[in-house]
């Protein structure tokens, strides 16, 4: 389960971060998960809690955005959404790196990512009244 | 204990930080380290038995008098894979990522260190035995081979499709027992090519040899 590796770099981060800023208290952290990573939003909700456990972390939330995948044909000019695979299996259609426009090989552009977005937090003296 | 603020305590920081950017850093180091001394590194990766190791120990025997091999071995526990490859005499890294479900590439690199590059051509990274999350940790490899096995039945190719999006060669191993598996490689193959319709695909079998010319030819144009 890579997501416990993601997890753990991500709280690694965070915690890094709430030590340099002792006043602040994280409430909440988005990130950007790419559409063409393999990187299962709810397992890493999971691995999110069960690491922040016990920790100036425990009790923020981890909320995750979709990014789309983008790709680039490097035969034909097409820029843009990939072609999606409808039939393969699980009723979610699958991106393919198949270009709409031609029928070769494309590359992605966007949708691989796994990134921070932003963070959330209070300032802890706000906290304590 | 859960903490709510309200709205006119929260503050926002915008941040952009890749949590894949870390090992994606030290993946281009090892690159630098093997094209300095001139050296291909290929990584296998593919679900536990559909024959990474056979395969690599085939390619071995094969290439070992012609050029300088080594292989490195992903393994969460054992050392099973890396005892049968070190049968051919050929430098063998055994990784051992306790249970971890993926090589990474700081594993990789301390791997490099523990060799002596200079006699060497190409390096073969068997991956640990996992369809799903090797793929997000590049190892600083040329190329990544996608290994199923039709013993594994119809469905890999479409179960696991991130997986091919990021590799140069895909085989389809064990060909030889596609009857009584009632597996159809052709469509196997089709299904690879939906997915990336210009990558190679190699159907093979290392009991009757069928494949491993081509597979040969495939791993030395990497």
């Amino acid at each position: 389960m890579h997501e416990l590796s993601i997890a753990s770099g991500l709280v690694e981060k965070l915690l890094d971060f709430a030590e340099k800023n002792p006043e602040k208290k994280i409430v909440e952290v988005l990130l950007a998960v790419g559409e063409l990573s393999h990187i299962e939003h709810e397992q890493l909700r999971f691995c999110y809690e069960a690491i922040t456990a016990e920790t100036p972390l425990e009790g923020s939330r981890l909320e995750v955005e979709k990014i789309d995948a983008m790709v680039k044909c490097p035969h034909c000019s097409y820029r843009g959404r990939p072609k999606y695979w409808d039939g393969a299996l699980s009723g979610i259609p699958v991106p393919t790196l198949e270009c709409p426009a031609c029928g070769k090989t494309t590359e992605a552009t966007d949708g691989q990512e796994c990134a921070i977005k932003s963070l959330r937090f209070t300032e802890n003296s706000a906290l304590a009244s | 204990m859960m903490l709510e603020a309200s709205p006119d305590e929260i503050y926002d920081i915008e941040l952009e930080h890749s949590l894949l950017e870390a090992n994606a850093k030290l993946a281009v180091e090892n690159r630098a380290l093997l094209d300095k001394h001139g050296i291909t590194a290929i990584d296998f990766m593919g679900a536990i038995g559909s024959g990474k190791t056979t395969l690599i120990t085939k390619m071995v025997e094969r290439l070992k008098n012609r050029l300088g091999v080594a292989v490195f071995n992903g393994d969460a526990t054992t050392s099973s894979d890396a005892d049968a490859i070190s049968a051919q005499n050929v430098p063998v890294v055994q990784i051992a990522t306790i249970n971890g479900c993926h090589l990474d590439a700081n594993l990789v690199g301390k791997g490099l260190k523990k060799i002596e590059l200079a006699d060497l051509k190409l390096i073969f990274i068997e991956n640990i035995g996992n369809l799903i999350c090797p793929a997000e940790f590049p190892l600083g490899s040329k190329a990544r081979v996608v290994v199923v096995s039709v013993t594994e039945g119809p469905w890999m190719v479409r179960k696991h499709p991130h997986m091919f999006l990021g590799a140069e060669i895909v085989v389809i191993n064990k060909i030889d027992l596609a009857q009584a598996m009632e597996v159809s490689v052709e469509e196997l193959v089709n299904d690879v090519h939906k997915l990336k319709p210009d990558i190679k695909v190699i159907p093979t079998s290392t009991k009757t040899g069928a494949g491993l010319d081509e597979f040969e030819k495939a791993l030395l144009a990497v």
